[in-house]
């Protein structure tokens, strides 16, 4: 198996473990390795296509993905001051196991159409991309803790950069920056919100938010 | 025109950096506001005035332009983007007085009114379709604490909510975009074109099919999200009816319009390519009436002002997505002209939901009563924008409505339009059984008898007799514009 291959499953076994732990520490600073991984993608990829985009997409990424974005969510967590995640939807153990399941399944059901069109044409790291962006979303829907919802936000983020390296990696500049920078005022908007709702409901818990219903 | 083009863009930004760093009183911040808002609108009219023929214009490297079907949302953020900020104007200093807000948050909305603004014309004018995604996805940041800008518990969850659910739709969005560029690559062959809609439409009969069908799809999920599209709507019921009026009105009127755009652009795409517009027509038919059969169900129980106004967003939503799912020439003009329609429409009916707010102090129906007695004007408003919405004749959404079931008739989609019909008499019967609650009878609360200025009435004035001119009346320029942004969408 190629260096390639090894970080692209590497990515998706942290995708998994963010989503998973319960220790909210934990999780973030396993957000930031799994970011650091998604960088060290983007650097095999520049060299080993002669990719010079990349290389910059890179130090871009360890900037805002590897260091503010852990910063934003580890300063999050000493504002509220809380350790651990309630139970999720599905309970602790089911939940990663639906995940990663229905992740897998939906990739392979729609790499081959990406992978006709995408400039670098590699199998597993397509099928990552796509894997780590179900993870995000399926995150979404089965964890209720707040933090929790803007790592999966965090997550699929990470798949989508991934996909757009491989399938346009060749596109104006100002798209990424554009996608980028959107990304980072969600994270920090989303964390504001987060600091407010702990201190309305007194727990990140966003199933308790339920005055709207109806 | 390329001037006018940045021109339109840099006067709502800039509005936005000035009023939140000028640290002046609460009047002239609300001078300049609207102000911002005139110079805006009349740019912004002089770039629509140039299209109304089916001409285009780029800027920016091709990455922006107008062309008519751009002409029609943009005249929605100025027109409808102008009457709103004025009343807003009176309606916040309302809030700040109540105690609501502080003089602070008031500098905060009327900054936020322009960003916004800045992003929804982005989203219109972008020829990039990644500039185009990443302006509607900025659209929620910058308009959420429009929303969440009162603290309180019901605030901080519809904030949470509208971002939360939007960025999850918004991600399928942003995959679409994604794989469209891939495909429309692999045939144009150029980074910088493969990126710009003008390129793909010229291109779109040679782009993968495949790839076009799982485009629509990501695309509809991710746009029809934020454009309030059921089963993904459940964030805007919460979201128009926590903020305060003048952003309610702004989302609904404003906001989703330029999310169905998105939409629009997409289902020109795939319906000029060889997959033809039998597939997005028949996605955009299933979708569009499970959207109003959901709004209609959650009307008739609703006795929350606001989000009466809110489901009637969704169903609207509904109507026009109905308008493309019928598809041709009238369908398409139809779901189009529904746009401007219910945009003014929705925009009177949250406006004059504050007013009846300011009066009996509560959102619930049930608790209100003798309008017609009490605020004469303010009823006469509500009985134009509630006659509007549920398709009265004479009023400006009756058109759009009937030539929306003109082309199901004439397209021989019966059943749909038989359906279409059952959904929206559903809605009349339960919105006219509210009306009579909050217009006749006695008031069941406390009522405030101050009486409402004129001043803050005029734009209210103005939405109500644009929607009884376009009820009545063919005007050619509106005609004509949107006879062009038809064209365009059929590809001829």
């Amino acid at each position: 198996m190629d260096l390639l291959s090894i970080l692209s499953i590497a990515m998706i076994i942290a995708a998994l473990a963010v989503f998973s732990f319960r220790n909210y520490k934990l999780a973030v600073l396993t957000y930031g390795l799994q970011a650091f991984i998604l960088v060290l993608i983007f650097f095999t990829l520049s060299s080993a296509h002669d990719i010079a985009e990349l290389t910059s997409w890179g130090v871009i990424a360890i900037l805002t993905k590897v260091i503010f974005v852990p910063f934003v969510l580890l300063r999050l967590l000493k504002k509220v001051n809380i350790k651990s995640e309630d139970e999720p939807v599905a309970g602790f153990f089911v939940s990663p196991i639906i995940a990663i399941g229905f992740s897998l399944a939906i990739a392979m059901s729609i790499y081959p159409i990406y992978l006709k069109f995408s400039l670098v044409q590699e199998h597993i790291p397509l099928i990552a991309a796509i894997t780590v962006f179900m993870l995000g979303i399926f995150g979404f829907i089965l964890r209720k803790s707040a933090i929790k919802q803007i790592l999966a936000f965090c997550t699929f983020e990470n798949g989508i950069h991934l996909t757009l390296a491989l399938t346009a990696y060749n596109s104006p500049g100002i798209v990424e920056i554009g996608i980028l920078t959107d990304a980072i005022f969600a994270v920090i908007i989303m964390s504001v919100l987060a600091t407010r709702f702990y201190k309305y409901f007194g727990s990140m818990d966003v199933s308790k938010a339920s005055s709207l219903k109806g | 025109m390329e001037n006018l083009l940045i021109l339109v863009l840099a006067i709502p930004l800039a509005s936005a950096i000035i009023i939140w760093l000028i640290g002046i009183n609460t009047k002239t911040v609300g001078m300049l506001h609207v102000l911002a808002s005139v110079v805006y609108a009349v740019v912004a009219m002089m770039v629509v005035m140039s299209v109304v023929d089916g001409e285009r214009h780029f800027a920016f490297n091709e990455m922006l332009f107008i062309d008519s079907l751009g002409g029609v949302f943009l005249s929605l953020i100025a027109i409808t983007g102008l009457l709103i900020n004025m009343y807003s104007v009176k309606y916040m200093d309302w809030e700040v007085k109540k105690g609501h807000l502080t003089d602070k948050d008031l500098r905060l909305f009327f900054a936020l009114s322009h960003l916004f603004i800045f992003t929804m014309t982005l989203s219109v004018l972008a020829n990039n379709m990644a500039v185009m995604w990443a302006a509607v996805e900025a659209t929620t940041l910058s308009s959420v604490f429009m929303v969440a800008i009162q603290k309180g518990k019901r605030s901080t969850e519809s904030g949470w909510k509208y971002i939360v659910i939007c960025s999850v739709g918004l991600a399928f969005a942003l995959y679409a975009t994604i794989l469209l560029y891939g495909a429309g690559f692999a045939v144009i062959g150029d980074g910088h074109d493969a990126m710009l809609w003008t390129s793909l439409m010229d291109n779109a009969k040679l782009i993968d099919g495949d790839a076009l069908k799982l485009i629509f799809v990501f695309a509809l999920v991710g746009f029809g999200t934020k454009a309030g599209l059921a089963p993904t709507h459940t964030w805007l019921p919460d979201v128009h009816s926590e903020g305060p009026s003048p952003a309610s009105a702004m989302l609904s009127a404003v906001l989703l319009k330029c999310a169905l755009l998105a939409v629009i652009r997409y289902y020109a795409i795939v319906g000029n390519s060889m997959i033809g517009f039998e597939y997005v027509q028949s996605m955009m038919l299933v979708i569009s009436l499970v959207t109003i059969f959901v709004a209609a169900l959650f009307i008739i129980r609703q006795h929350d002002i606001k989000r009466m106004f809110a489901y009637h967003s969704v169903e609207h939503i509904g109507i026009i997505a109905f308008g493309f799912g019928i598809g041709g020439p009238l369908g398409i003009f139809a779901g189009l002209f529904h746009s401007l329609t219910h945009s003014i429409t929705k925009a009177l009916a949250f406006c004059v939901s504050g007013n009846i707010i300011k009066i009996y102090g509560t959102r619930d129906m049930s608790k209100m009563g003798g309008l017609i007695k009490i605020a004469p004007v303010t009823a006469v408003l509500f009985g134009i924008a509630i006659c509007s919405l549920v398709g009265i004749p004479l009023f400006a959404i009756f058109v759009s409505e009937f030539l929306a079931i003109k082309a199901g008739i004439n397209g021989g989609d019966y059943l749909a339009v038989a359906l279409f019909i059952i959904g929206l008499a559903i809605i009349f019967v339960g919105v006219f059984s509210h009306f009579n609650e909050v217009m006749f009878g006695e008031p069941k609360s406390e009522v405030d008898r101050t009486k409402i200025e004129l001043s803050a009435n005029i734009p209210l004035m103005i939405l109500a007799a644009m929607i009884v001119v376009l009820g009545i009346f063919s005007i050619d320029s509106v005609t004509m514009l949107f006879s062009n942004a038809t064209k365009i969408v059929l590809g001829s």
